[in-house]
């Protein structure tokens, strides 16, 4: 018998190898990306009892090769149509040598693979979904899982989005300067949301669930392997450490949010902070800093910080004002805003917020209510606190911040002068 | 027998002027209940709705449909939250009441319609 997490990393090293070798043995990303897929289902069921086999990818290519060429059999009009549309299509050239598996281009190939799924035609939850299930070698189920949706509506969106890749003509290849930076970045995006997807929602629930941040750092350090000269891609992975390593403190035992300041930081996992900083330190000023090297900087002063109190606000300001400059937006004025008011006190952070007020985007999040709550209450104004924790709290579309706010509006009400509107 | 147990939008008004712990207490009652019936199977499906001040109606206006602000109900009778159960009737009401129990907030049992044709 072989143990579950064994099989899924051996599944998830040579998903997107197997993949990219049957791309460019039949050209067609789509109908290669099923088999695939079939291929990992079935490795799921036999595994298990019978043990890894000795050549799993070797395994895993002959298992998905029979899919594929089943799959087409299966339809010979359909048939007729897959193999013409395969010698058509510009983008799916098989390779001049069928036979050859190119085991040394694995590095180029899953990169290719990355920047194919994370597409600029795709919209975020199918370059996700996409993502996780082409490179990152998750079934299904378990993508569906993990952003807690139906199987199918997961099912549904992969097909969609192999379909738009197909229409846009995108090319089973590394992008070429210039556009290849651009489309990085697109690919830092995707990691970044389903980061984000992982920890926002990670708070409180017995749920079973694949676990987004892990394979969130997992795809990040893969990318930091193949592209150890990118920045920008050492500068996300070290932001995701650092803040993943405060996770145990994030929620008290009973789910509720623990605000940063009142965490206890011996719960912080001390060695992904040791390695974080360690990959800030090595990458910063080898190339031009970005914002996600900014942001991990910061990151990473929250986390050398023994206290709460000791925390270097005057260079998280320095930092805020850099990240202004550069990455201009109204989530960075509001962390700016926080950073000021600890520097220059609460009024100072409350008059910057003021320039957010008629700012569009901030018009349907609570974050902006809720940053002027917490400001308002460390300024004494009591009143006009607790009634921006209560605005705060009807605009949140999540259970646990509602929670958090209406239990700090209420801590106010019982500390404060009775009565009130209601 | 499946039953839909209706929490409505008075009960977040109702709380501000609470305290602190009898929020948490009730906070905790919910997530603890809800954990419970997730576990013995009775619950397939529960959620809670954003504030109602969030919502949007769309209404039939000059011969179109257009998106207006607020929701179409008064807030204190719109739907705030739900569990469906898949329990008999005396089961659902006495889930209804732990909740009821406690926030002296009125909820409303309703049997779903049944998709088979046997009475």
């Amino acid at each position: 018998m072989t143990g579950r997490e064994q099989i899924d990393g051996v599944l998830r090293e040579f998903a997107p190898q197997v993949l990219a070798t049957l791309v460019r043995r039949y050209g067609q990303f789509d109908a290669c990306e099923d088999a695939v897929q079939e291929a990992l289902l079935a490795a799921t069921v036999q595994w298990p009892g019978q043990g890894v086999p000795k050549q799993p990818r070797a395994w895993l290519l002959t298992v998905a090769t029979r899919a594929l060429i089943d799959e087409w059999r299966a339809d010979s009009a359909r048939r007729r149509r897959e193999t013409a549309a395969a010698l058509d299509a510009p983008g799916y050239a098989p390779a001049a040598d069928l036979a050859d598996d190119h085991p040394g281009d694995d590095r180029d190939d899953t990169l290719a693979l990355l920047f194919l799924c994370c597409h600029p035609a795709l919209s975020p939850p199918s370059q996700l979904a996409l993502t996780l299930r082409a490179v990152g070698g998750l079934t299904t189920a378990q993508i569906a899982a993990a952003f807690l949706v139906p199987e199918a509506t997961i099912a549904r969106r992969i097909v969609r989005a192999k379909q738009r890749i197909r229409d846009a003509g995108a090319r089973f290849e590394l992008p070429a300067q210039p556009q290849r930076t651009e489309r990085l970045g697109v690919v830092l995006h995707a990691l970044y949301l389903i980061f984000n997807e992982g920890y926002t929602t990670s708070s409180g629930s017995a749920l079973q669930r694949t676990d987004l941040t892990a394979e969130a750092i997992r795809l990040t350090r893969l990318l930091h392997r193949l592209l150890p000269g990118e920045a920008e891609v050492a500068g996300l992975l070290a932001l995701m450490l650092l803040t993943d390593a405060r996770r145990a403190g994030r929620t008290d035992p009973d789910g509720r949010i623990v605000p940063l300041a009142e965490q206890q930081r011996d719960k912080w996992d001390a060695a992904g902070i040791v390695e974080g900083q360690a990959i800030l330190t090595r990458n910063l000023g080898s190339g031009p800093v970005g914002p996600y090297q900014l942001q991990a900087a910061i990151a990473a002063l929250h986390d050398e910080a023994p206290t709460a109190e000791a925390t270097d606000w005057p260079q998280i300001l320095a930092l805020y004002d850099v990240l202004t400059t550069i990455a201009p937006g109204p989530v960075v004025t509001l962390s700016r805003a926080v950073a000021l008011a600890h520097v220059h006190g609460p009024r100072a952070g409350l008059a910057i917020l003021g320039t957010l007020d008629t700012d569009q985007r901030m018009a349907h999040t609570h974050r902006l209510e809720a940053v002027r709550a917490h400001l308002l209450e460390q300024a004494g104004d009591t009143a006009a606190a607790r009634d921006s924790y209560l605005q705060a709290a009807r605009m949140t579309a999540s259970l646990p911040e509602q929670r958090y706010l209406q239990l700090r509006a209420a801590r106010l009400r019982s500390g404060g002068p009775p009565g009130g509107s209601g | 027998m499946k039953y839909m147990i209706m929490m409505f939008g008075g009960l977040g008004a109702a709380t501000q002027n609470r305290s602190p712990e009898w929020i948490a207490g009730m906070h905790e009652l919910l997530m603890k209940l809800d954990t419970e019936l997730k576990e013995s199977g009775e619950c397939l499906a529960s959620d809670a709705l954003a504030d109602p001040s969030q919502a949007r109606t769309v209404r039939f206006v000059n011969g179109a449909p257009v998106p207006t602000d607020g929701p179409f109900a008064e807030v204190k009778e719109s739907l705030a939250g739900y569990w469906i159960l898949d329990v008999d009737e005396e089961r659902a009401l006495q889930i209804a009441a732990q909740v009821v129990g406690y926030t002296e907030f009125p909820m409303e049992v309703r049997r779903i319609m049944d998709h088979s044709a046997q009475p």
